[in-house]
């Protein structure tokens, strides 16, 4: 009844938020109770300082950003080091007292969980939109609506940007990128391992590896990456299911040694078992291994909690009165699945929860080995790799349940001796080569990172060779407005025309195919300025509404600030970089020509073809900057503008105290959208 | 909930190498690790501000975990040091110089951090290149027909430890045992993998270093002395993993409810009585048990003349599994089975000081041996100790590779040499691949190699000064009371012993600039009889580990400091 009556008062206060400013509230409070709620303090929200907020974060960031960057490092409370190059691992890792700043870390965190790329970028380009949006709101204040003070103002201008910014990009961005931007990248086809396609995935995989751990180890990386990833081809698949296998199970698949220098990482065959024997060790035989895997006891428990065992009633003289007789069921019990598994020959026990020591004594005697509380996700590739089950229960156990492994042994990594195993026949079974990476370093810190560098590079790869969503591209196509062309076309003459025309045939048959690359340091984002740019012409020059500023223009100077970052350390890179960049784009009468003979070689096959576009040029830029995934940096450049529109609907922040059954009055400041759930209940602060 | 407290904000350091309250704690513990380095070294005593024990050492474990900092580059640097240390047993404090004098010389030479990284990189791959090739000048190859250079290694860290404070003649002794107990944990039926026995280490305080011996077999100490009867060899053992004190520990998490006149303790005495029936009849010799053994038990055993030896402790179960053949028994209901009996062949009572010990010599072949260590006090029993330890693991590693360096500061020297010389011939493919100028890379190479000369400077902790020869490039130290005027006459050999003094040698003063040539290699017909070894695997890790760390260090931009 309580939390009704709340729900009500909020979605009044709610409301009255909305008459004011038609806005939206962020609520910070753990409502336990009614009471609580007196303690709600309002707090007005101010564009200035949402930029400086988003800056406040930029300038963390930066330190990291593009080739000068460097590492970041952290020591936790509990005095922990962690390292790191990673925009999610860096904000995450700080502890934020401010609700918006939380939501932008939320925003960012999410995004890079599913891409695994990106996170810096989306920070840079939140702060350079803020700024372009405040600057562009304080300097024209001239909406009529019936506002008093000029934050408010300011506010409804910029709420209006961010929505039409998104709107914009829902609709056309795809198309836009469609038309500068994918001319002038290429196609990597996972399947075709021939010698450019190749080396055009290493240098996409080289870029990743830069941009996260620095230029000293990132082509020893991109190498292991690539041996791993062609071990695990499966043969007469996808390779994109293969990808996707290796995201769910990386974690069971790495090991991390520290102590070593980071050269000793290496892949090895087979899955390692990050478990030692808890019995002795098997002896080293040729022959094949036989093994199960428990999930449960092996010796069942004789008392669970709550049960009741009573001795003593009625017979007790006798010998089945006795609590050694109960005790010793249990032992029974355990010897007649042993002696079970021996009739199948088997000699490797894996199990997911600690056993008895009689249950490991036995297995010693009959000389088999065990090994004891195997993690959920080892045992899960375990399964998937061998083809068993694990067995629960212990009275039924049967053939198939046994995998047959080609060997069962210690292996010595750093500190630890874990399970070494190798699967039998996978090669024909699975199609493919099992194996494990292990990742060395000279601290924790370090192959933490370089474990996360290798999960974020699979979701990397698997975002760039992702394919559009059928649906998402009919939907376009529908919303898309064809009958403004028309009216360009009507109104104005000559060469935009037929930009405009063009523009809209294409926009029908091209979509961003999976896997298209582009050279890195900046050339997404000159291209894409350049067609945002000449878009915002053809707009303002076609709908007479001058008295909105063109949001394509904002997008397309925002953009300009990443490659502005990249070469920060020195102006002239910037200049040379945009210079050669824009040399690839014809002139205009030029493009048009281009894109006449693009569109009728897209009339003829159906599909734009990629590889038609200029070789030359690309292949110069190709090497020294590496390449990065166009769908990346279009996911990007949508979550970004999402974030942007979530974080400038929110006018006023609501601080709730709760009063804990204390004595002290702490307070605690915890976070919670208002349309979310409560969640958790730390406190923070910059 | 009760107890939550805000949290206070964060501490954020930018560029953190350019601060110099960061610059000199590097400073600080660079000194201070430079001063516990080599045989010379200064000790460091630790204590605790709540008035804990005293440690007394020089040694970089101890060491490295006693200074626990506040700052997160020193506490960064600290964890790869002790990982490398815990993998290695050796060179840590060779790693924790190194990387230092690497931070404090690119800070010096203000080149940019990414072309420092990107030479260290590069020199170390040279250096590592260079220490695996066939014809390096700096390593020997172990010979493992004579124990004589095993023995050189091990005194090289023996006596590179000086809290132990032995003489001469002791510091030979527990060398020579050293060996002997590695050498008999090498099983000599070698299947494809060597599986290296154990070294049982019990120590004995208020004697005399000489006292300390090695046996093969294993020393179990007795609860009181007892006599027992000649006893016919081999002798039968049981080992039990489990409580005989005659509770029931695995029943289950439920609760047992008892009627009137039954008698839980009884039956389960009776049940281990009926066990200790079972083991007589069977002809044991030698009761072991891991855990408690109930005093009846006990008792009973004992007037039937078996040995009986309660609370071993788990660590004691793998080397007697090993020893007697024995599979631990963990159950008191099923009948034992005579598979699981062990055999030794003897055993005997052997008396140190007042420690009374039991003797187990093993049936047939066996890895594993006792090792007694005796010293006046706790302070340097403990550090004996330790680096006994080392000393095994530092020959296990010569089992893989069968090398080892010179030590006493003359592979540092040499490989300097080797570095400048390689860095200036080809400079030009250098900067090429690295993509960086001439002059930056002859500074970042310059900063490295005087790096590593630094290290050896710090072995001198007497005022003395440091030299290198230009033919061999090998380190010599001039002892600070002796003018170059009569230095012939008194200058002892390199500081690994391989080189002679003699008159035709040019030598240069290590700080000081000396035009680049090439180290000659020994040329000797026998073998080189070094006088200090290094472990060749240690070493060539703490290079990697040494040279790595720095490089992240110089690569952090920014530090966020948690503080709760």
């Amino acid at each position: 009844m309580k939390k009704s009556l709340i729900l009500k008062l909020f979605t009044h206060l709610e409301q009255g938020c909305q008459k004011i400013c038609g806005g939206f509230c962020l609520f910070f409070s753990k409502y336990n109770t009614f009471q609580d709620l007196k303690m709600l303090e309002l707090e007005h929200l101010h564009l200035k300082h949402v930029v400086q907020l988003v800056s406040a974060l930029e300038s963390i960031v930066l330190r990291s950003f593009g080739p000068e960057g460097g590492q970041v490092l952290f020591t936790r409370d509990t005095g922990q080091v962690m390292l790191s190059r990673s925009g999610k691992r860096i904000l995450s890792a700080l502890h934020l007292e401010h609700p918006l700043a939380r939501m932008v870390v939320e925003c960012i965190w999410k995004h890079s969980t599913i891409t695994g790329d990106g996170s810096k970028t989306f920070v840079l380009l939140l702060a350079s939109l803020l700024r372009m949006i405040h600057a562009s709101a304080t300097k024209e204040p001239h909406m009529s609506q019936p506002y008093n003070s000029t934050e408010t103002t300011e506010a409804a201008c910029a709420r209006h940007l961010a929505d039409r910014l998104l709107d914009f990009a829902l609709t056309e961005l795809d198309a836009l990128i469609a038309l500068n931007v994918l001319p002038h990248g290429f196609c990597v086809s996972l399947e075709d391992s021939t010698g450019k396609t190749e080396q055009s995935f290493q240098t996409l995989l080289l870029t990743f590896f830069n941009t996260r751990l620095g230029n000293v180890y990132c082509d020893f990386f991109r190498d292991l990456m690539c041996e791993l990833l062609s071990h695990w081809k499966i043969k007469n698949d996808q390779p994109s299911f293969s990808i996707r296998f290796l995201n769910n199970n990386f974690p069971a698949m790495r090991t991390q040694v520290s102590g070593f220098p980071v050269g000793s990482s290496r892949l090895i065959e087979g899955q390692v078992i990050h478990r030692d024997f808890a019995t002795p060790c098997p002896p080293l035989n040729e022959q094949s291994v036989k093994a199960v895997v428990f999930s449960g006891y092996l010796q069942p428990k004789l008392l669970t909690a709550g049960d009741v065992l009573e001795l003593g009633c009625g017979n007790r003289a006798t010998e089945d009165g006795s609590i050694v007789h109960f005790s010793s069921w249990t032992g029974r019990s355990l010897e007649s699945i042993i002696a079970t598994l021996k009739s199948f020959g088997v000699s490797v026990l894996l199990c997911a929860l600690k056993q008895s020591s009689a249950a490991l004594a036995l297995a010693t005697q009959t000389g088999m080995c065990l090994v004891e509380c195997v993690s959920e996700e080892e045992i899960s590739l375990f399964a998937q790799l061998s083809g068993v089950t694990p067995i629960s229960d212990c009275w039924r156990i049967c053939p198939e349940d046994i995998a047959t492994l080609t060997f069962c042994k210690p292996i010595l990594l750093g500190a630890h001796r874990y399970v070494h195993v190798d699967f039998h026949d996978s090669e024909e079974r699975l199609n493919v080569k099992p194996c494990s990476l292990v990742i060395c370093a000279p601290g924790e810190g370090q192959t933490d990172q370089y474990a996360c560098a290798f999960q974020d590079a699979i979701r990397m790869l698997l975002t760039a060779w992702e394919p559009m969503h059928k649906s998402n591209i009919t939907a376009l196509m529908r919303t898309f407005p064809s009958n403004k062309f028309t009216s360009v076309h009507k109104d104005n003459m000559g060469d935009e025309t037929a930009y405009a025309s063009c523009s809209m045939n294409l926009h029908e048959t091209c979509v961003i195919e999976p896997g298209c690359v582009l050279p890195a340091g900046g050339t997404f984002e000159f291209l894409l300025h350049h067609g945002l740019h000449q878009y915002g012409r053809s707009c303002s020059v076609s709908v007479n509404t001058s008295a909105v500023v063109p949001v394509s223009e904002l997008l397309a100077n925002a953009l300009l600030s990443l490659p502005r970052h990249i070469y920060s350390h020195s102006p002239k890179f910037f200049l040379q970089a945009q210079t050669r960049v824009m040399a690839l784009i014809p002139k205009q009468s030029h493009t048009l020509s281009s894109s006449a003979i693009q569109t009728e070689d897209l009339l003829e096959d159906g599909k734009l073809s990629l590889h038609s576009c200029k070789k030359g040029s690309m292949a110069l830029t190709l090497l020294d900057l590496g390449l990065e995934s166009v769908s990346c940096k279009y996911h990007l450049v949508l979550a970004v503008l999402q974030c942007l529109t979530s974080l400038l609907r929110v006018n006023k922040v609501l601080r709730t105290h709760t009063v804990l059954h204390t004595k002290s009055h702490k307070l605690l400041n915890t976070c919670s959208e208002s349309t979310e759930d409560e969640d958790e209940d730390e406190v923070v602060s910059l | 909930m009760s107890r939550l407290v805000k949290k206070s904000p964060s501490v954020c350091t930018d560029l953190p190498l350019s601060s110099s309250d960061v610059c000199n704690k590097l400073h600080l513990m660079k000194e201070f690790l430079r001063s516990s380095y080599g045989p010379t070294a200064r000790l460091k005593q630790v204590h605790n501000n709540i008035g804990g024990s005293v440690v007394t050492s020089s040694t970089s474990s101890v060491l490295l975990q006693a200074i626990a900092s506040s700052q997160p580059i020193i506490s960064l640097i600290r964890s790869s040091i002790l990982n490398h240390v815990s993998r290695f047993s050796d060179c840590g404090l060779f790693a924790a110089v190194f990387c230092l004098c690497l931070l404090e010389q690119a800070g010096q030479c203000g080149l940019r951090k990414n072309v420092m990284i990107k030479v260290n990189k590069h020199l170390l791959a040279l250096c590592t290149g260079y220490l695996q090739q066939e014809d390096c000048g700096c390593k020997v190859k172990l010979d493992f027909c004579s124990s004589q250079s095993l023995i050189t290694l091990a005194r090289s860290v023996i006596s590179s430890k000086p809290t132990c404070v032995l003489t001469e003649p002791e510091s030979d002794h527990i060398s020579r045992l050293a060996v002997q107990a590695f050498l008999l944990t090498v099983p000599c039926n070698i299947p494809d993998t060597v599986r290296l026995g154990r070294t049982v280490t019990i120590t004995i305080e208020g004697h005399s270093v000489l006292k300390s011996a090695v046996f093969p077999g294993l020393l179990l100490s007795m609860p009181e002395s007892l006599c027992f009867d000649s006893l016919c060899s081999p002798l039968h053992v049981v080992l039990f993993s489990i409580s005989l004190a005659g509770d029931l520990s695995e029943i289950g998490d439920g609760r047992i409810e008892m009627h009137q006149g039954v008698d839980v303790d009884s039956q389960i005495l009776d049940q281990l009585l009926e066990l200790g029936k079972q083991v007589l009849k069977d002809g044991v010799k030698l009761f072991l048990c891991q855990k408690v053994i109930h005093p009846v038990l006990q008792h009973y055993l004992r007037c039937n003349g078996v040995i009986v030896i309660e609370r071993l402790g788990v660590s004691l179960m793998e080397p007697l599994i090993q020893l007697t053949g024995a599979q631990p028994v963990a159950t008191l209901h099923a009948t034992i089975p005579s598979t699981v009996y062990g055999k030794v062949h003897n055993v005997c009572i052997r008396q140190f000081g007042c420690k009374t010990l039991l003797h187990l010599h093993p049936a047939g072949e066996s890895a594993i041996c006792s090792m007694i260590l005796c010293h006046r006090n706790e302070t340097m029993l403990n550090e004996l100790k330790l680096v006994c330890q080392t000393t095994e693991h530092v020959l296990g590693l010569t089992l893989r590779e069968p090398f080892a360096l010179l030590g006493g500061g003359c592979t540092e020297t040499h490989l300097a040499a080797y570095v400048r010389h390689k860095s200036k011939n080809e400079v030009s493919e250098s900067t090429s691949v690295l993509g960086c100028s001439q002059t930056e890379y002859l500074l970042a190479a310059d900063a490295f190699c005087r790096s590593l000369e630094l290290v050896a400077t710090s072995l001198e902790h007497d005022g003395g000064t440091s030299l290198i020869d230009l033919t061999h490039a090998h380190h010599w130290t001039l002892p600070s009371d002796v003018t170059e005027e009569h230095l012939e006459g008194v200058m002892a050999p390199c500081g690994c012993g391989v080189v002679e003094s003699c008159q035709n040698k040019t030598r240069s003063y290590l700080d000081t600039k000396y035009a680049g040539f090439s180290p000659a290699p020994l040329l000797t017909a026998s073998p080189l009889q070094a006088t200090v070894l290094d472990s060749f695997t240690a070493k060539v890790n703490a290079l990697g580990v040494a040279v790595e760390t720095a490089n992240l260090v110089l690569d952090v931009r920014y530090v966020i400091q948690d503080v709760n």
